[in-house]
């Protein structure tokens, strides 16, 4: 069946590596995109076309089916629990989420604090070792919290630890690695299996 | 939380306004017509039954239970689906009068709210069982009713995709060292995480032979293998031999475009022994339907007849059927006063002709034009004359 694939992709820094493996892999897809403003690139040769979305938004686009397939980060699976197939570890945009805090610090032993983008994960992460503890959603400078007493520890991506650092705080526990991973519908994946097996099967070859 | 403002309705929860009303009762009209007529028998049971039966023998999570408590204090539930309340009615009274049963049901089923919209807390479904039966021609007949009541919708463009509970159990049973590793793939393969899966295989220090089967193994039954080609990883033949058999059923009734077979197919819900399978449909992002054997139902039911059984989710439904004019006369008669019996004669003389008539009085009109223009035909009657 060659019917249209739309394929969510994140925008940003992931964008540029995942474009590049696509093209990689043998896609007739020209090497610049004028990305500007646009959501959406259509390229008729290839029968395929972009949505471009919040890196946290391209699991929801895949689960409802309005986009067939997906570039999504390890971590944004993991925080959403969304119902889509994993296809393949792209292995790009590597980095761990990893907790922090103060150095020499132990966590308040009646309400510990945890300040995270990721509230799922960390919850799920102390529930596993035994801890209980309350939860703190920010949506970024998640540094700031231990800097000024909000929380006892964050949990967070790291990839160089640069931030960590420059902000005085240092890791404590690896929680899981993360990587970009290649996310299908679980209607698409059946309705238009041929072709994203055959896209799975391309960049297979060249994921390192 | 913010006071509940009137218009609202509780989370997850809709309103079907004639609309939507006419086409799922199209939808049912349909259904109920080709079930009958592969000799499929109706029936409806409640809305609310106990959490000790149907609560917990079903096999939809806990969390999604919407529960509440009787009067004597015990927990009740509102049916999450209808395969087990169905199986609690047969096993206790329908079996001893008929076996196999064949029967059928179209009723709404609720699962506690999520937040976020396109999942409703209560949603019809319909669908067949067959109980008693432990042939593969009641699972080949489930599966071709399947196909032919989608041929009967008008959807052109649909799939089944058909695997074996007990295949994939030998297989992973075969193929790690203990019931935890067993468990933790089923799991991942539940949740289609084959990423997952083949990190997992790696991380277990299995003996080589044994991971790279697995991994081979997910490799090639995610590609849309044959049968045949799964011989390699079982042992037992059994299972296997028995989709062959369901295989060539389906070819034999040329329904084999419809379906493909994946042994990966794992569903959460546990009671299901042999074959499973899910129904896809484009224009919905999710399955319209799912079936399978579930034998171990009702072997919870303390019954050892074996049952299997499919069912379409009628919300979803709505999402994939064609386009469907109805073409339908309404007549709107507007009388006057002293005009009431001679609007009555010429409705009912309409009405015998097949068309839909509302009669109206003038004087209760707020806004006449604009409620004419809702009408394909407008009738005025006064005494004097007709039309």
């Amino acid at each position: 069946m060659n019917s249209e694939l739309t394929i969510a992709m994140p925008k940003g820094r992931i964008f540029e590596e995942a474009y590049q493996m696509l093209i990689d892999a043998g896609f007739n897809l020209p090497e610049e995109v004028e990305m500007s403003r646009k959501l959406m690139i259509e390229f008729p040769e290839e029968n395929i076309r972009f949505i471009l979305a919040k890196p946290m938004d391209v699991p929801v686009y895949v689960e409802h089916g309005v986009a067939d397939i997906g570039i999504a980060g390890k971590d944004v699976l993991l925080e959403q629990q969304r119902n889509v197939h994993e296809l393949l570890d792209l292995k790009i945009s590597k980095c761990y989420i990893a907790s922090a805090g103060l150095p020499n610090t132990s966590m308040n032993e009646i309400a510990p604090r945890i300040a995270t983008k990721y509230p799922n994960i960390a919850m799920s992460y102390y529930k596993e070792i035994g801890e209980q503890v309350e939860i703190i959603e920010l949506n970024g400078s998640i540094e700031l919290a231990p800097m000024i007493g909000l929380a006892d520890r964050i949990v967070d991506i790291v990839s160089t630890g640069r931030t960590l650092k420059e902000n005085g705080l240092v890791e404590y526990e690896h929680i899981t690695d993360v990587s970009s991973r290649l996310i299908a519908n679980p209607v698409s994946y059946r309705m238009k299996s041929e072709r994203i097996q055959e896209i799975v099967s391309r960049l297979k070859k060249i994921v390192k | 939380m913010s006071s509940i403002k009137k218009f609202e309705k509780p989370l997850g929860m809709r309103d079907t306004f004639p609309l939507t009303y006419e086409k799922i009762e199209r939808v049912r009209q349909t259904g109920r017509k080709f079930f009958r007529s592969r000799g499929f028998d109706f029936l409806e049971t409640p809305t609310l039954e106990y959490y000790d039966t149907v609560g917990k023998a079903s096999a939809i999570s806990d969390a999604s239970l919407f529960k509440l408590v009787d009067s004597q204090g015990n927990t009740l539930v509102l049916r999450p689906d209808m395969t087990t309340p169905i199986t609690r009615v047969a096993t206790s009274k329908l079996l001893k009068e008929k076996i196999p049963l064949r029967l059928a049901y179209s009723a709404n089923v609720f699962r506690a709210q999520k937040m976020e919209g396109g999942r409703p807390a209560e949603f019809g479904q319909m669908g067949i069982e067959i109980i008693g039966d432990k042939s593969v021609f009641a699972d080949a007949e489930v599966i071709i009713a399947a196909i032919h009541l989608m041929k009967e919708f008008g959807i052109e463009s649909f799939k089944l995709t058909i695997g074996h509970a007990g295949v994939l159990h030998d297989i992973l049973d075969d193929y790690t060292d203990s019931k935890d590793q067993k468990e933790k793939l089923r799991n991942l393969l539940v949740e289609r995480n084959y990423v997952g899966f083949e990190e997992a295989v790696e991380q277990f220090d299995l003996p080589v032979t044994k991971s790279n089967a697995l991994l081979q193994f997910i490799n090639e039954a995610t590609n849309s293998a044959s049968i045949e080609a799964m011989e390699k990883y079982v042992r037992k033949n059994d299972g296997l031999e028995y989709m062959k058999q369901l295989s060539k059923i389906i070819e034999d009734s040329d329904l084999s475009e419809y379906v493909s077979f994946d042994f990966t197919l794992s569903s959460h819900m546990n009671y299901y022994t042999g074959m499973l399978f899910e129904i896809f449909a484009y224009g919905s992002g999710f399955p319209v339907g799912s079936g399978g054997r579930y034998d171990g139902l009702l072997h919870l039911f303390g019954c050892d007849v074996g049952a299997t059984g499919f069912s379409i989710r009628t919300n979803r439904l709505l999402e994939v059927l064609p386009e469907y004019e109805e073409q339908e006369e309404t007549v709107c008669i507007i009388f006057d006063e002293d005009g009431f019996s001679k609007a009555l004669a010429v409705a009912t003389d309409l009405r015998q002709q097949g068309a839909r008539v509302t009669i109206q009085s003038r004087s209760g009109l707020i806004n006449e034009e604009a409620f004419t223009k809702l009408f394909s035909r407008v009738v005025y009657v006064s005494q004097e004359e007709g039309q």
